[in-house]
C-alpha cells in the first residue's frame, strides 16, 4: 500500500479527492503522536479511576487486600458521618465565597491593566507573581503566620485597637483567610480576561462613545456582553479548582481541618481518611462523589451559559 | 473570542496541572531500602520529635554507623501532624523504611493489618528483652507476639513554671500527689491572677483515659471493646466546661492547636500556666521555657490513674529487605549503654532496667529532670492501660475533632459525648 502512493505522487498533487491508503497512513502516524498521551491517560488517568471505582465498593485499608462491601461506603457517608457533612458544607462555602471574589478582583484588575500605561509589563508580572507561588506550601506558611494568634494581621489590627486574636484559631475566621489566600491568586483568570479583553472591538466603543454611553453603561451593554464566553470559561475552571483545593487548609490547619472543622474541605477530609485513618475504601467513594458532584455543577453551568454567555456574531 | 485561543489556554492549565502532579507521583516512588554495592546495607529509619529527640537520635545512629562500617543509615525525621500520614502514604506506595517509629494509636493498626514484621523470631538472637519489663513489652504485643519494641518509658505529668506559680501567689503541687478539689482551686487561682491555670485538657482521649482510670473503667476493654458510655465523657467534658468558664484552663483558640508538640503547647506560648503531657515530652518542655518542672496528676478514689507506658515504639516494616540488619539496629536502640547513654529520656526512661539504671547515675541536663520525676512518682503509677485496638487512631482524631466543637460552642457536651461514642463503636467495628 505504501509503496504504491510513494510511487505515484504526482496524481496526488493532482486529485483533490483523498485517496484510502494515505488517510490511513496519516491516520497510524496521527496516532503513533498521540500514543505517549493515550498511554499516559491509560496507564495514568482512566486507570487508577476505575480502580479507585472499585476500591470505593471495598473496606481497602491500604496495606492488606480489599474486600467487598457493596454500598457501606457510601451508604455510611450519606447516614452516619457527621464530619462528612461539615467537611462538604466548608468545602460549598469556600467554593461559592472564593469564586466570585476572585473573578471579580481579576477582572477589575484586567480592567486597570487593559488602559495602555506606562510600565504595564511590569504591574502585570506583579499582579501575576502571587499565582505562580499560589499552589505553594512557602505561600501556605506564611499565611499560617500572617494570620496566626500575635500573628502579623492580629498586631496590625491591634494597634488600631481591634482585637480578633489569631484568624486561624478562631472557627468563625479561619476560613476567610483560607479564601482571601484562594483570591489573592487572582492571576491566572486576570490574564485570560486581559486577553479577552484585547479581543473586544474597538469600534464597538467607539459606537458606543457616538451614541453617548457613559464609562458604566459602556462597560454594561459592551465589555460585559462581550466577555461572557471568557467569564464562562474562568468561572468553569475556577469552580472546578476550588472543589479540589487542598494545601492551603492543610498547611494552615496543620493538617486537621481545625479549628472546629472550619477549615475541614471536602478533600482534606478525604485525605483523613485514606492516611489517617486507614479508610482507602470510604475515601475512594468520597472521590467519586465529588467527582460527581463537580460534573452535575459544570454541566449545570454550561447549561445555563445558553442564556447568558453571548458570542460574538451570534445575533449580528 | 477564538476557541482556538481557550484551548491553548486550557493545554497550557492542563501542562500546569502535569507539571504539578508529576513530581508528586515521582514521590512515592522513591526505593526502599536496597542492600548496596559491594555488601553495603543501607537501612531507611523515621521518626518524629522535637529537636532535642532528633538530635540525641542522630548521634546515636552515627555510633551504629561506627560499629557496623557496612551499614548506611538513612534517617527521615518529621514533625508529628505529617508523620504518620506520610508514613502510610510510602508504605502504601511501596517505599517504605525499614524502621519506623510507632505511637501508641497507631500501633493497633499497624500490627494487625500486617504492616509490622512479627520479631517474636528474632527475640533471644538478635533482639534481646530479658532487660525490659514485661509490662512495657506487652504493650509492643498482638495476641502474644511481639510487634514492636519500646523505645522509652513514660508516664503522665502536670508541667509547670515554678517561677511564674509564685509570682501569682499559688504553691507549687505537693509532689506526693493532690486531689481533683486542691487541683481546680490552684487553677482557678491561677486563672484569678492572669493567664489561665492549665491547658485545657479535654482534646486528647490520652488524658480521659486517666480520668476514666479513676473511675475504675477504661478506654477499652481487652477484647478491644470501647470501655467507656456517652455519659463517662458528658461528665468529664462537663467538668471542664466549668473549668473553662472560670478560666482554670485555657481558651478555645489555645486548646484547639493542642496536639503534643512545643511549637503548638499553650503552655509554651504563654496561654496556660500549666499544662497535661507525657514526661518523655519533659526534656523538649524544658529545653523550649527553662525552669519548667513536672507534677504528679490529681487523683480521685485514691487512684491517680498514671500508669507506665511506651513512648514509641520501633517496629521493622514487613516490606523491609534487610530486616535481620535492622532488628540489630532496633536492638542497640534499645539495649546498647553507649545508645542509652546518648538518647538520654529524648523517649522518655530507658526501656532496658541496666541501661536505665547506669544512665540514671550520669544522667544531666534536662534528661535528669525526667529520671527524678519518674522516681519521685513511681508509687503513683500504679494503672495498667490496655493496648488501644484497631481504629483507636480514627477515634482519637475524632475525638479531638468533636471537642473543637464542644469549646468553640457548636455542640453541646452532650451531643458531642453521644458523637464520640457512637463514630467509636463504628471505628470498632469495621
Amino acid at each position: 500500500m505504501s509503496t504504491q502512493t510513494v510511487a505515484q505522487p504526482s496524481v496526488e498533487s493532482r486529485s483533490p479527492a483523498p485517496p484510502a491508503p494515505k488517510s490511513r497512513r496519516t491516520e497510524r502516524s496521527a496516532y503513533l503522536f498521540l500514543a505517549p498521551w493515550l498511554v499516559g491517560a491509560l496507564v495514568l488517568t482512566i486507570g487508577p479511576m476505575l480502580a479507585s471505582l472499585f476500591l470505593s465498593f471495598t473496606d481497602y485499608d491500604l496495606f492488606t487486600s480489599p474486600h467487598w462491601v457493596g454500598l457501606a461506603n457510601y451508604r455510611q457517608m450519606f447516614t452516619a458521618d457527621q464530619s462528612f457533612r461539615s467537611s462538604a458544607a466548608v468545602t460549598g462555602k469556600f467554593v461559592l465565597l472564593s469564586v466570585p471574589l476572585k473573578l471579580a478582583l481579576a477582572l477589575a484588575v484586567a480592567l486597570l491593566l487593559n488602559r495602555p500605561r506606562r510600565g504595564q509589563g511590569i504591574y502585570r508580572s506583579l499582579f501575576y507573581a502571587p499565582s505562580l507561588l499560589g499552589a505553594s506550601v512557602a505561600v501556605a506558611l506564611v499565611w499560617r503566620v500572617l494570620f496566626s494568634d500575635k500573628g502579623t494581621v492580629d498586631r496590625l489590627l491591634s494597634a488600631v485597637g481591634i482585637h480578633t486574636g489569631g484568624w486561624i484559631s478562631n472557627p468563625d475566621y479561619a476560613l476567610l483567610t483560607l479564601v482571601a489566600l484562594a483570591v489573592w491568586q487572582f492571576g491566572a483568570p486576570m490574564v485570560i480576561f486581559l486577553a479577552g479583553l484585547k479581543q473586544i472591538p474597538r469600534d464597538l466603543y467607539d459606537a458606543a462613545a457616538v451614541d453617548g454611553a457613559g464609562r458604566i453603561r459602556t462597560f454594561w451593554s459592551v465589555t460585559v456582553p462581550m466577555l461572557t464566553p471568557v467569564l464562562f470559561f474562568n468561572l468553569v475552571l475556577e469552580s472546578i479548582h476550588a472543589f479540589q483545593s487542598f494545601t492551603s487548609a492543610f498547611i494552615v490547619s496543620g493538617g486537621r481541618g481545625g479549628p472546629s472543622d472550619s477549615t475541614l474541605f471536602y478533600t482534606l477530609y478525604l485525605y483523613q481518611r485514606g492516611f489517617a485513618d486507614f479508610r482507602m475504601g470510604y475515601a475512594a467513594a468520597m472521590a467519586w462523589v465529588l467527582l460527581v458532584v463537580i460534573a452535575v455543577l459544570t454541566a449545570l453551568i454550561f447549561r445555563s451559559s445558553r442564556s447568558w454567555v453571548h458570542y460574538a456574531g451570534d445575533d449580528q | 473570542m477564538g476557541i482556538q485561543q481557550l484551548s491553548r489556554l486550557r493545554v497550557v492549565a492542563l501542562g500546569a496541572v502535569a507539571a504539578a502532579v508529576v513530581p508528586l507521583a515521582a514521590c512515592g516512588g522513591g526505593s526502599g531500602s536496597s542492600a548496596g554495592n559491594g555488601g553495603k546495607t543501607t537501612l531507611r529509619l523515621v521518626w518524629w520529635g522535637n529537636e532535642d529527640r532528633a538530635k540525641a537520635t542522630k548521634s546515636a545512629i552515627e555510633l551504629f554507623q561506627k560499629k557496623h562500617p557496612n551499614v548506611t543509615v538513612q534517617t527521615e525525621f518529621s514533625a508529628y501532624d505529617a508523620y504518620f500520614q506520610k508514613l502510610s502514604t510510602q508504605l502504601a506506595g511501596g517505599g517504605a523504611p525499614d524502621i519506623v517509629q510507632i505511637d501508641r494509636p497507631n500501633f493497633g493498626d499497624y500490627a494487625r493489618r500486617h504492616v509490622l514484621k512479627d520479631l517474636t523470631p528474632y527475640v533471644g538472637k538478635t533482639i534481646h528483652t530479658n532487660d525490659i519489663d514485661p509490662k512495657l513489652l506487652a504493650a509492643g504485643k498482638v495476641q502474644g507476639q511481639l510487634y514492636a519494641l519500646p523505645g522509652g518509658q513514660l508516664t503522665q505529668s502536670l508541667v509547670y513554671d515554678p517561677a511564674a506559680w509564685k509570682k501569682a501567689g499559688v504553691n507549687p503541687p505537693p509532689a506526693s500527689g493532690w486531689t481533683w478539689d486542691e487541683f481546680t482551686a490552684t487553677m482557678k487561682k491561677l486563672g484569678a491572677s492572669g493567664t489561665p491555670g492549665t491547658t485545657d485538657f479535654g482534646w486528647a482521649i490520652d488524658w480521659f483515659e486517666v480520668w476514666l482510670a479513676q473511675q475504675g473503667k477504661q478506654t477499652y476493654t481487652p477484647d478491644g471493646k470501647l470501655g467507656f458510655t456517652e455519659a463517662d465523657l458528658a461528665q468529664f467534658w462537663g467538668t471542664l466546661a466549668d473549668l473553662r468558664k472560670s478560666k482554670a484552663v485555657s481558651a478555645p483558640s489555645a486548646t484547639t492547636k493542642m496536639d503534643g508538640s512545643m511549637p503548638n503547647s499553650a503552655y509554651v506560648n504563654g496561654q496556660a500556666a500549666s499544662e497535661i503531657n507525657y514526661d518523655s515530652s519533659l526534656t523538649a518542655y524544658i529545653t523550649a521555657k527553662p525552669g519548667t518542672a513536672a507534677a504528679p496528676l490529681p487523683s480521685a478514689n485514691g487512684k491517680t490513674g498514671m500508669s507506665a507506658l511506651p513512648t514509641v515504639t520501633w517496629g521493622l516494616t514487613n516490606r523491609s529487605k534487610n530486616a535481620d540488619v535492622a532488628a540489630q539496629l532496633i536492638d542497640f536502640l534499645v539495649n546498647d549503654p553507649e545508645a542509652g547513654k546518648i538518647l538520654g529520656a529524648t523517649r522518655g526512661l530507658p526501656p532496658n532496667q541496666s541501661v536505665r539504671q547506669s544512665v540514671a547515675g550520669s544522667v544531666s541536663g534536662p534528661s535528669k529532670a525526667v529520671f527524678d520525676y519518674e522516681s519521685s512518682v513511681a508509687s503513683l503509677v500504679t494503672t495498667e492501660a490496655p493496648v488501644w485496638p484497631v481504629g483507636s487512631a480514627e477515634i482519637k482524631r475524632n475525638f479531638q475533632q468533636v471537642y473543637d466543637d464542644v469549646i468553640f460552642g457548636k455542640t453541646s457536651v452532650q451531643a458531642g459525648a453521644k458523637r464520640v461514642v457512637d463514630d467509636a463503636h463504628q471505628s470498632l467495628g469495621g
